[in-house]
């Protein structure tokens, strides 16, 4: 099925131009619809080969191909492969949605993705976010918000929360980006050294640089021109979208016995970002 | 600052600003001033000779790199907006400047000035123009409070977070308050697992100790059962044949009288016996050796079929009945009858 579509796609690829912004027109409609429902979860303006060359007649034949069971099947199957993906915390690729699910049902994609967001939020309670639009890359947020005063879940709290909530807070009481010596001399106050093994978390240099920057909670970013090499600590895409800086706030005011709105650079952006958030 | 004093010093300094490294060489095809014979100084006539002093040169560009290691070593203190070093290693290089004549040298104010300005950065992203500051330290000891460090009497000022014992559960305690500043989505997981692969096999095992025994079981039975039938097979037709004798035995003493066939037939010591005698007799007569007919009081009397009236009997039409016997009936016999003992004697070999 695949390599009928490459020798289909060669043989509009001189209509390619024509054929594209024929689909565009057709899309943009219900593009505008469906941004205004729900938070970006599909993409028209792909730079992804893969998904680019489907002309608004290969959509029309996949649509017709397939029957209502068969697609409803196939949405069920990207629901579970997202919600599986999405154990390890690690992102997850649209490409790999693609090669492993959908598959030949390649043409009605965008209809198949719809209604995926539709029932991870209906559903679920949750959220599939782009935290990348240009390389599209998706997480699973939670859509609920959590109450103060209930438990957040049943399961005990896993301590790389806590680890984590630590860099994030550090990072953005200090204006969003830090060098990573901040962030070890702290953890080294909390008795967490990156030079030794942790009883909780052990390797610890390795879950803050490798697991936490691969799951999109951290950046680690070399800085230029230093000699030896440094490098520095930023939010991660995830941790744009999963964490309210507002809360991070509240909590760090609690810890200090400060009004959080006394630090009014870091409370205005936590207002913004909330709002922001909300909106979406 | 230093580009303005460049600009000023005129074009020989030019391409300066290319090349990093320290001592670095600028060949260019310029004539003038990039002479790699920095040390003997044999250059066009463009450069006068006090401006090629190798001795000086070597004193500024040691002078240079002086300021350079002081920037890179005392990173950390230079940003610290308490002091203006920085601004002091910039007015340094400045004056330094005024003497630079080549790119060698001019290669390592740039050098210089690259350190300057990431750090002037750093320095800049530090000011907060307003709010209170955040200093990580005082962070990490509110953190160790609320994860419940038992802080000791005796602690010293300085070394107070490396005391104290911090419980088990510290880590916990600050997870479970920091996931309402998340809205992770709950990981996707079984709720009664899922299917392990591992019982099959014990099974399996089971199953073969199971079957291995029961073949070797039916194996042994075969060969059990073919001696016992022949045996049976053998035990009943002796066992006929001595019903079949003891028959003639008592219709030789008297011909004339037949036998009650229920008088023959059962042993009042044994109701096993009397069914066995019941179904050996019934052999002898569905062979035609022996006839039954109900004699004047319709009682069944049995005969020993003669030699020659085989032949006739089988030509004769049969009759079939069905006798059955319960011990109630048994007994009620051996009452009516008067039986005392058993006319088939039984047998001396008993079945094994």
């Amino acid at each position: 099925m695949s390599i009928h579509f490459v020798s289909v796609s060669c043989v509009y690829y001189s209509q390619g131009s024509i054929a594209m912004s024929q689909k565009k027109k057709a899309v943009s409609a219900s593009q505008n619809k469906t941004q205004r429902r729900s938070q970006v979860c599909l993409d028209e303006d792909d730079e992804d080969a893969h998904f680019s060359q489907i002309t608004s007649s290969q959509v029309q034949r996949a649509r017709e191909h397939f029957t209502p069971v068969q697609i409803d099947r196939k949405v069920a199957e990207v629901v579970q492969f997202i919600l599986i993906k999405d154990q390890k915390k690690i992102p997850i690729r649209r490409a790999d949605i693609g090669k492993h699910v959908i598959k030949e049902y390649k043409g009605i994609y965008t209809e198949i993705m719809n209604r995926v967001c539709r029932t991870f939020e209906q559903v679920f309670g949750l959220q599939l976010v782009e935290i990348d639009p240009k390389n599209h890359i998706y997480i699973l947020i939670n859509k609920l918000e959590p109450i103060h005063g209930e438990p957040v879940s049943m399961r005990p709290g896993n301590p790389k929360t806590g680890l984590l909530f630590v860099i994030l807070s550090v990072i953005f009481m200090k204006g969003g980006v830090i060098k990573e010596n901040l962030v070890w001399n702290t953890l080294k106050k909390l008795r967490v050294d990156p030079g030794e093994k942790h009883d909780e978390f052990g390797d610890v240099k390795k879950v803050v640089t490798d697991e936490f920057v691969r799951q999109k909670y951290l950046e680690y970013v070399k800085i230029p021109h230093t000699e030896p090499v440094e490098y520095e600590f930023r939010w991660g895409l995830r941790a744009e979208k999963e964490v309210s800086k507002l809360k991070l706030l509240e909590f760090v005011g609690e810890l200090f016995g400060q009004d959080p709105q006394s630090w009014t650079q870091q409370f205005r952006e936590a207002s913004t970002a909330e709002t922001s958030s909300q909106r979406t | 600052m230093s580009d303005s004093r460049r600009r000023s010093k005129g074009s020989q300094e030019e391409t300066a600003g290319t090349s990093n490294g320290l001592g670095g060489r600028n060949r260019s095809e310029r004539a003038c001033d990039m002479g790699d014979e920095d040390d003997t100084g044999a250059g066009p006539s463009a450069i006068s000779d006090e401006d090629d002093d190798p001795t000086r040169r070597r004193e500024i560009r040691s002078k240079y790199r002086d300021l350079i290691n002081q920037v890179q070593q005392n990173r950390e203190d230079m940003l610290n907006p308490a002091n203006n070093k920085l601004t002091d290693v910039l007015e340094e290089a400045n004056k330094l400047f005024a003497n630079v004549r080549q790119a060698r040298e001019a290669a390592l104010d740039a050098q210089l000035l690259v350190l300057a300005t990431d750090l002037g950065k750093e320095k800049a992203s530090q000011l907060h123009a307003e709010g209170s500051a955040f200093d990580p330290s005082a962070f990490a000891e509110h953190l160790l409070s609320f994860m419940g460090l038992n802080r000791l009497e005796d602690e010293s000022g300085q070394d107070g977070n490396l005391e104290g014992y911090l419980p088990q559960s510290a880590w916990q305690r600050l997870a479970k308050r920091s996931e309402y500043c998340f809205k992770t989505a709950p990981s996707f997981h079984y709720i009664l697992g899922s299917f392990l692969a591992e019982p099959p096999p014990p099974r399996q095992r089971v199953e073969r100790q199971r079957k291995a025994p029961s073949k070797e079981a039916k194996r042994m039975m075969p060969t059990q059962l073919k001696k016992m039938e022949e045996s049976n097979q053998e035990a009943t037709e002796r066992e006929v044949e001595r019903i079949l004798g003891c028959l003639q035995k008592y219709f030789a003493d008297d011909p004339e009288e037949p036998i009650s066939y229920y008088e023959f037939v059962i042993d009042p010591n044994s109701f096993s016996r009397t069914v066995e005698n019941i179904f050996h007799m019934s052999f002898l007569i569905r062979d035609g050796l022996v006839k039954m007919n109900l004699d004047k009081y319709g009682l069944p009397c049995i005969a020993p079929v003669e030699e020659g009236e085989v032949e006739l009997g089988g030509a004769a039409v049969r009759n079939q009945c069905v006798i059955s016997i319960n011990q109630k009936s048994w007994r009620e016999i051996i009452e009516a009858f008067d039986i005392k003992g058993a006319m088939i004697p039984p047998p001396e070999v008993l079945s094994q």
